[in-house]
């Protein structure tokens, strides 16, 4: 994400603006000191922006640092320093790269590590995690940082989501989770409350939700504006458009954003502006987190006319009112609510479907509504999380769906020394020849 | 008792182990041939006590070090967990081709992510997704005792029978029973010279899990019997080696140690003592109790222990049963053996190697397959350490 490279002449203008928003993330935690207000390390999806931004903390995000670093391809010094304390090298890299830097920072007596992309992250006075459904570092993540900040109180709350079972209704059970979650999210603040010592301000947080709610809305409406032909906007801006989103959840500068990029790409399609230099192919984005460190892949796919107008990373929103949430006046239950459905939306199509699952359902509805020719699938080896279960979605795909050209391409988020360019670009150019294969029989 | 009849039959409890242990499984087998149901299950998370409420016998699975993977890789992902990948594949391979269903608990991202590629591919008919919480909060007991409640519901649903209150109960005194007695056979590793090697210890935990649970109890129990009568041996003790892990169920890995030049004379494994030392209270509401001991007894580094006022407090929560093992088994130092792609034991690795070694024991930390390839490998780095303890 947001690396310093110049942007592609087609780019969005949109995603030129995003090195600035990461880069007012990160020195934010270095600013907030000064401001007397308090930083909090933070993982995405937690549930707790609103939480956050109502009670003023600043949110040091982890997985924001790590992305930074490699795409600056500067990882390797705090994976090294990490797996010196024996962080293995196949845990998730987000996590060892802000612990070998925290590691780093430390023994500098909390300097900041010479040469830390961007000024790098402030030392954070508490931790936010969340054991959620989402992996596993949600929770071991703030206990392993806890080693080496051992002063720093963490936090960990909740935020569970009905498994999927064809033979069992989910609808039956979302109350229970929902309402788990939101006494996890009181928790969480209530320990906000008693590190900041002050109380939370509901009418603020109630305000926050809902201008939440108009983000998540804006940003679906904006995304789906590239169902246009040749589309506006690819998945390789989308890996930096989704910053607003993910880090700035609970901000006006997150919707302002997602308004100006939606007046852009409609500025574009009136103009017919796409992509690629001819649009040949349409590929969705199936699955996995991409390599932060060869984001040029994408612009290697676009000057084969291949373009991404969809992809299911990082485009964790719905529109509000598909998810037909029940009416609420706690804004806690409300995020819950919001949570809690989206994980389930795609269960009912899949029941609809013997032998689909919720997985497979959104990345047949993306093929249908963004007119896609094949499905890419990224597998990072250091995050089971988004990549384990990958093979199994192309596999039912195929099987209730059509025998669609696929590609899963291996590699890893952050550590570089997965990646081989010229492999990749040769799965890359039998890929391509697959969909030619297939259009050339459909003719 | 049908247990007692075996036993009998072969004699004592270290042949029957033996036997058990190396044809994993086949008892659940007989008993569904004589109209029994089986459901296995994965993990030390999954309450056995309600399965066998259920009037169903539990079979916890394993894999095979000895057997390469070659089905599994192409559905399942090769950053999966090595243990989860091998039990998967030996799954395809029909060894459990006799389940009646399974049930995965929420352990771990290697076996929710796989929960789908699981159930697609072995179709069995009974599926349950028990979604555990992290957590051990108040908030987390309450929705893991509802999520008990809608897996006991999918049980009473397949066998068309209730689970009362009453069933639960008595599988719950059946099974604090079944921990009873492997604590006792436990105890007898105290002693200088343990009455029981590492090795066979293995093979006794591996089999006690493949049986229901009356006769688990039985064969431990005899084999308790059976190595008090031993005598205590000449020489010289060799150095007393804890072993901790996850799903680390195989001989292997123990003679591995063991022919090092050490005696196994503890674990704090999850087919292990993590299993044994924690009972189930009887509460009004049995489910209550079964909770409270999946969640707060149970030290898995799955669940998120945030006990405490300050870090070595929550460290204390956390892993002060080791230390306490470490004491009362006298143990000299630790293999720490954590499966590769492992996230919840692999975060704790220096939280947890700094906090034993402030006990004066030495740890020895591994990151390894669930395969018998590997462990030459191993044994020279056991060698190395026990050289280093000596
Ligand atoms: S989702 Fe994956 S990459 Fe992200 S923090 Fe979790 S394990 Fe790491
Ligand atoms: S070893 Fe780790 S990854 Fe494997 S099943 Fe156990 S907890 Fe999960």
């Amino acid at each position: 994400m947001a690396d310093d490279k110049k942007p592609r002449a087609l780019a969005t203008q949109a995603a030129a603006k995003i090195p600035k928003f990461v880069r007012g993330n990160m020195s934010a935690t270095l600013k907030a000191k000064e401001e007397g207000k308090k930083v909090a390390y933070a993982y995405i999806n937690d549930g707790q922006d609103e939480i956050m931004r109502a009670m003023d903390i600043v949110p040091a995000w982890g997985e924001s640092f790590s992305g930074v670093c490699a795409a600056k391809r500067d990882a390797e010094q705090y994976l090294q320093k990490a797996e010196s304390d024996n962080f293995s090298r196949s845990l998730c890299t987000y996590a060892t790269c802000t612990l070998g830097f925290d590691m780093l920072r430390e023994e500098m007596g909390g300097e900041m590590p010479p040469g830390a992309p961007w000024g790098g992250m402030g030392r954070p006075d508490m931790i936010i995690g969340s054991g959620q459904q989402l992996c596993d570092p949600r929770f071991k993540w703030p206990q392993a940082t806890q080693h080496y900040l051992q002063d720093v109180p963490v936090f960990v709350g909740s935020m569970y989501y009905p498994p999927w079972d064809p033979n069992m209704d989910h609808k039956g059970q979302e109350k229970i989770y929902v309402k788990y979650a939101t006494e996890e999210l009181r928790a969480c603040v209530s320990f906000c409350e008693k590190h900041i010592g002050k109380k939370m301000d509901w009418d603020k947080l109630a305000a926050l939700v809902d201008l939440t709610d108009r983000t998540w809305d804006i940003f679906i409406d904006t995304y789906e504006l590239r169902k246009a032909i040749p589309t506006p906007m690819d998945t390789g801006d989308a890996m930096n458009t989704m910053v607003p989103l993910t880090f700035n959840l609970g901000t006006q500068e997150a919707y302002d954003f997602y308004a100006d990029l939606n007046l852009e790409l409609r500025q574009k399609i009136e103009q017919k502006q796409g992509v690629a230099d001819e649009e040949k192919y349409r590929i969705l984005w199936g699955a996995g987190l991409p390599s932060w460190f060869a984001l040029g892949d994408f612009q290697y796919f676009n000057s084969k006319g291949a373009v991404f107008p969809v992809e299911t990373t990082y485009r964790n929103a719905e529109k509000v009112e598909r998810l037909n949430l029940p009416k609420t006046n706690d804004p806690l239950e409300h995020i819950a609510w919001r949570w809690v459905r989206f994980w389930t939306h795609w269960y009912d199509k899949a029941r609809n479907r013997p032998g689909s699952i919720p997985k497979v359902e959104r990345i047949i509805e993306y093929i249908e509504d963004y007119k896609c020719d094949g499905v890419v699938f990224h597998s990072a080896f250091s995050c089971r999380s988004w990549h384990a279960g990958i093979v199994q979605q192309a596999e039912i795909l195929r099987k209730i769906y059509k025998d669609i050209p696929v590609l899963i391409m291996e590699g890893d988020i952050v550590d570089i020394s997965s990646y081989n360019e010229a492999d990749t670009h040769n799965r890359i150019d039998a890929f391509i020849e697959a969909l030619e294969t297939v259009r050339s029989k459909g003719n | 008792m049908k247990g007692k009849k075996m036993m009998e039959q072969y004699g004592n409890g270290l042949a029957l182990a033996e036997k058990h242990y190396s044809q994993y499984g086949s008892r659940a087998k007989a008993l569904k041939a004589e109209g029994r149901k089986v459901i296995g299950y994965l993990s030390a998370l999954a309450p056995v006590e309600i399965i066998t409420a259920a009037g169903i016998i539990p079979l916890r699975l394993k894999g095979n070090v000895s057997e390469a993977i070659t089905k599994a890789d192409a559905h399942m992902e090769t950053i999966v967990c090595p243990f989860i990948r091998n039990v998967f594949d030996t799954a395809l391979k029909g060894k459990y081709d006799f389940l009646d269903g399974m049930v995965l608990p929420h352990q771990c991202d290697s076996i929710d992510r796989t929960n789908d590629v699981w159930s697609y591919n072995l179709n069995l008919p009974y599926w349950h997704f028990l979604n555990f919480p992290h957590l051990t909060d108040d908030p987390s007991i309450e929705f893991t005792k509802s999520i008990l409640r809608i897996f006991i519901d999918t049980l009473e649903k397949y066998t068309g029978n209730a689970i009362t209150d009453e069933a639960l109960v008595q599988a719950v005194k059946a099974h604090n029973e079944n921990r009873r007695v492997m604590r006792e056979l436990y105890s007898l590793r105290k002693a200088d010279y343990p009455l029981i090697s590492g090795a066979e210890m293995m093979k006794v935990l591996v089999a006690a899990m493949s049986l229901p649970v009356e006769e688990s109890s039985a064969l431990i129990g005899d084999v308790i019997k059976e190595v008090k009568l031993r005598g205590v041996p000449n020489g010289t003790s060799l150095s007393r080696i804890m072993l901790i892990g996850d799903q680390i169920d195989d001989v292997a890995i123990v003679e591995t140690i063991e022919s090092a030049g050490a005696n196994l004379v503890m674990d704090d494994l999850s087919i292990g003592s993590k299993m044994y030392w924690a009972d189930v209270d009887i509460t009004p509401d049995p489910v209550q109790g079964i909770a409270e001991r999946y969640l707060k007894k149970l030290k898995l580094p799955t669940t998120c222990i945030t006990a405490g006022n300050n870090y070595q407090e929550n460290l204390e929560a956390r892993f002060g049963h080791i230390k306490q093992n470490i004491k009362d088994f006298k143990v000299d130092g630790v293999v720490l053996f954590i499966y590769k792609f492992c996230d919840p034991y692999g975060f704790e690795v220096p939280a947890m190697k700094s906090f034993i070694e402030t006990a004066g024991v030495p740890v020895l930390y591994l990151e390894d397959e669930y395969s018998s390839s590997t462990l030459p490998r191993m044994k020279t780095r056991v060698e190395a350490f026990l050289e280093m303890i000596a």
